[in-house]
């Protein structure tokens, strides 16, 4: 008999080894291709990161796209990276045209603990956020005992990515 | 080839548990239970190997969870109104209880008046039986799934996503070889669902127990005694090397009776 609870994470349970090293789970392609699957192009864009003085950590440089059909802008698409404990987490979040989010994906893990966050469940928590929302760990996002840095610091980068759009990319013309 | 072999093996697990069904059911007039129900007080009545089976492992659990678990509540189930009026040769004693219950090689017999209801445990020795039916057959891996009491058998692992009384993921467990059944109370102005043995009361509502053992007739019946107890279910769990996770509508509750 084998069982892991992976959603919570078993109040005393005997933690099986985790063996998730490097484990890419989507490129960035197709996290694009799922979020957007409308989109004919994804446009690379830039915005002065430095103007926003976001608390960011050194070396902050997420990657950001424009997705649309054709003239009709569909959202945003970034690439970004967090320190889980201590290896990056690299992620992907879309928002929709309003700034909401559409999806959030995991697309490489590196740590040998704390890749529930990568569980469709605890992703979905973050559907339809805005910037308008906390988007804060233990208040509208639940943490998962066992991960709680991954979680931490990967609600934290939504966050960011979320300033970042609304200051930066929601105002500037499309 | 393979496909009609597969498809003739479930047919056979299907028709397995068609037949515990017509064996267990409380209200169907040819079941051993009410075979059971109609025979004189204190009179043996030879029943299928199956319902022994269950019944042997019924009384063990009630043994192991001191009558929380107990297959007699079945008078208070009919009495609410959950269960049917059972054809009947004699009226319940509101005193009996699992130890009334006497089981020989064969048979069975009741030495006071009382009804048995073994859908706490039967619908989790189904899944089992067709299980291992598959099994037999050659299956390499299986997964029976009866509405959420579910086993499953072979080297593949499975996550199992445990829904609350909303219908929302409260849970996920990654299970290999192993069974997981989930019972939910219902809110008290509802019907009772569970009854705690102990006391014979409705067990109070909105809360979730999911239970994981080596097999889902364990894990069916351990449900109850998780509901009805909380934490304090962890020995009984631990008499059956199994474990428990509870949750509302709101949060997690607690995972415990992990076997070491």
């Amino acid at each position: 008999m084998h069982a892991r609870w992976l959603i919570p994470i078993g109040v005393g349970a005997a933690q099986a080894a985790h063996v998730a090293h490097a484990t890419q789970y989507m490129t960035v392609e197709q996290a694009q291709r799922a979020a957007f699957p409308q989109a004919t192009t994804f446009e690379m864009t830039r915005a002065d990161l430095h103007a926003l003085a976001l608390d960011a950590p050194a070396g902050w440089s997420p990657r950001i796209w424009q997705a649309r059909n054709g003239n009709q802008l569909l959202g945003w698409f970034f690439a970004d990276a967090v320190i889980g404990k201590s290896e990056a987490i690299d992620y992907a979040l879309a928002l929709d045209a309003n700034g909401s989010v559409i999806a959030l994906e995991v697309l490489q893990y590196r740590e040998s603990h704390g890749s529930e966050v990568r569980l469709a469940p605890w992703r979905k928590q973050f559907v339809g956020k805005t910037i308008r929302d906390p988007v804060a760990l233990n208040q509208d996002i639940k943490n998962i005992s066992g991960a709680t840095l991954s979680c931490r610091h990967l609600t934290e980068g939504v966050q960011r990515l979320l300033k970042l759009h609304a200051h930066a990319l929601l105002t500037a013309p499309a | 080839m393979q496909r009609n072999f597969a498809s003739r093996a479930i047919d056979i697990a299907f028709a397995e548990i068609a037949q515990i069904h017509r064996l267990m059911s409380f209200h169907e007039p040819g079941s051993d239970l009410s075979r059971l129900h109609r025979a004189r007080t204190g009179a043996w009545v030879s029943v299928d190997a199956r319902t022994r089976e269950v019944l042997a492992y019924a009384l063990r659990v009630a043994r192991e969870s001191n009558g929380c678990f107990d297959p007699t509540v079945a008078a208070e189930q009919v009495a609410s109104g959950y269960l049917p009026e059972p054809h009947s040769a004699f009226v319940p004693d509101s005193n009996a209880s699992w130890r009334d219950i006497e089981l020989n090689d064969d048979g069975v017999r009741l030495c006071k008046p009382l009804w048995i209801d073994l859908g706490g445990i039967a619908k989790g020795y189904a899944v089992d039986r067709a299980v291992e039916i598959l099994l037999e057959t050659g299956a390499p891996q299986t997964c029976v799934n009866a509405g959420g009491d579910l086993r499953i058998a072979g080297p593949r692992a499975e996550c199992v996503h445990v829904r609350d009384a909303s219908g929302a993921i409260a849970a996920a467990v990654e299970l290999g070889d192993a069974a997981i059944a989930s019972s939910t109370s219902v809110p008290a102005h509802a019907t009772a669902a569970h009854r705690d043995g102990e006391n014979k009361q409705p067990i109070e509502g909105g809360v979730t127990a999911s239970v994981i053992a080596a097999n889902c007739m364990t894990a069916d019946a351990l449900t109850k005694v998780v509901l009805a107890r909380g934490a304090a279910s962890a020995r009984t769990l631990a008499a059956f090397g199994a474990q428990a996770s509870v949750h509302d509508l709101r949060s997690v509750r607690g995972t415990f009776g992990v076997a070491a």
